[in-house]
């Protein structure tokens, strides 16, 4: 499946990352095991390692996950579950999980959740292989480990662009930030760049189709 | 301690979103269907443009090797490659002594 080969080096980016931001084996891994989303992972190891507040990478973490509800209610118009099955097709919903089960047009739950669970258990054995990696890199910081932080985030956001008012969004949520983390601790430029950034980029593409 | 409260709080809203697609029914206004296409988009800028700098005092070969880095993200829109090519120029600019 290309969908695993693509999770595999997001997973150890992740983790290599989350080892260098200070997180421990287990807490690297208990991200992967309970919270299981990896844009939102990536950005909160990414605030660890700014020294950003616990309610700043929550909030963060809403932000980027709230779209969630989207797939869910596409999913839920699609796939008929029962009460148990909602909770278990909601714990291991992805954008790749939900992306696959649509494209295919499967009605059938057990296809949903055995494309969750797949992902799911390549996530975790591509943080496992990149923690147990980023923990025997000798002094990450010569090497300039965190390098790796901002051409991460670049790799995972040029894709994404694909519009003029993508790039425009990028561009100056990218500035504000930078500008605001000159006065503000942690996570704070973060959120207020994210959070402005989506509603310019809103605004901005009010006559277009969404 | 603080770790695993936020961690808490990250499966909360997390499992939190899920769920509540699944289960409750509503519209969302077309604004804030737009709105949630561009939240990856500016998270994702705002986390490189604060980090970027580093905090050897080697501003220049960073953004340099970030630009290069991001190139070939757009031309292979392959994370791995993209870090792998970036790692690489940013070590290489390191050797060239007077920097």
């Amino acid at each position: 499946m290309p969908l695993w080969l693509g999770v595999v080096p997001f997973g150890l980016a992740y983790a290599v990352i989350a080892r260098d931001a200070g997180l421990s084996l287990v807490e690297t891994q208990a991200l992967s095991l309970l919270v299981f989303a990896g844009s939102a992972q990536v950005s909160a190891v990414g605030l660890f390692a700014r020294g950003s507040s616990g309610l700043a990478v929550v909030l963060t973490t809403f932000l980027l996950n709230v779209r969630h509800v989207l797939y869910g209610m596409s999913l839920a118009r699609r796939v008929p579950m029962t009460p148990r099955e909602r909770l278990a097709g909601a714990f291991f919903l992805t954008d790749e999980a939900y992306g696959v089960s649509i494209s295919r047009g499967s009605r059938a739950f057990p296809f949903v959740l055995g494309a969750e669970l797949s992902l799911f258990i390549t996530w975790n054995l591509a943080t496992l292989a990149g923690a147990l990696l980023g923990g025997v890199i000798p002094d990450p910081e010569k090497i300039g480990v965190d390098f790796v932080f901002p051409i991460a985030f670049l790799a995972l956001l040029v894709p994404l662009l694909r519009r003029r008012a993508d790039v425009a969004v990028a561009v100056v949520a990218g500035f504000v930030a930078w500008l605001l983390s000159k006065w503000l601790p942690g996570g704070l430029p973060v959120l207020a760049a994210g959070a402005g950034g989506a509603l310019l980029g809103a605004a901005l593409t009010r006559r277009e189709p969404a | 301690m603080s770790f695993w409260f936020t961690c808490a709080g990250m499966v909360a809203v997390t499992f939190g979103s899920r769920l509540a697609g699944l289960t409750v029914r509503l519209r969302l206004p077309a604004f804030w269907l737009r709105f949630l296409h561009f939240v990856p988009i500016a998270v994702f800028a705002a986390l490189v443009t604060p980090s970027l700098q580093g905090s050897r005092g080697e501003g220049g070969i960073r953004v340099v090797a970030a630009a290069l880095s991001g190139v070939v993200a757009w031309r292979t829109r392959q994370l791995a490659v993209a870090i792998v090519a970036g790692m690489a120029a940013f070590w290489l600019l390191r050797l060239i002594p007077g920097q």
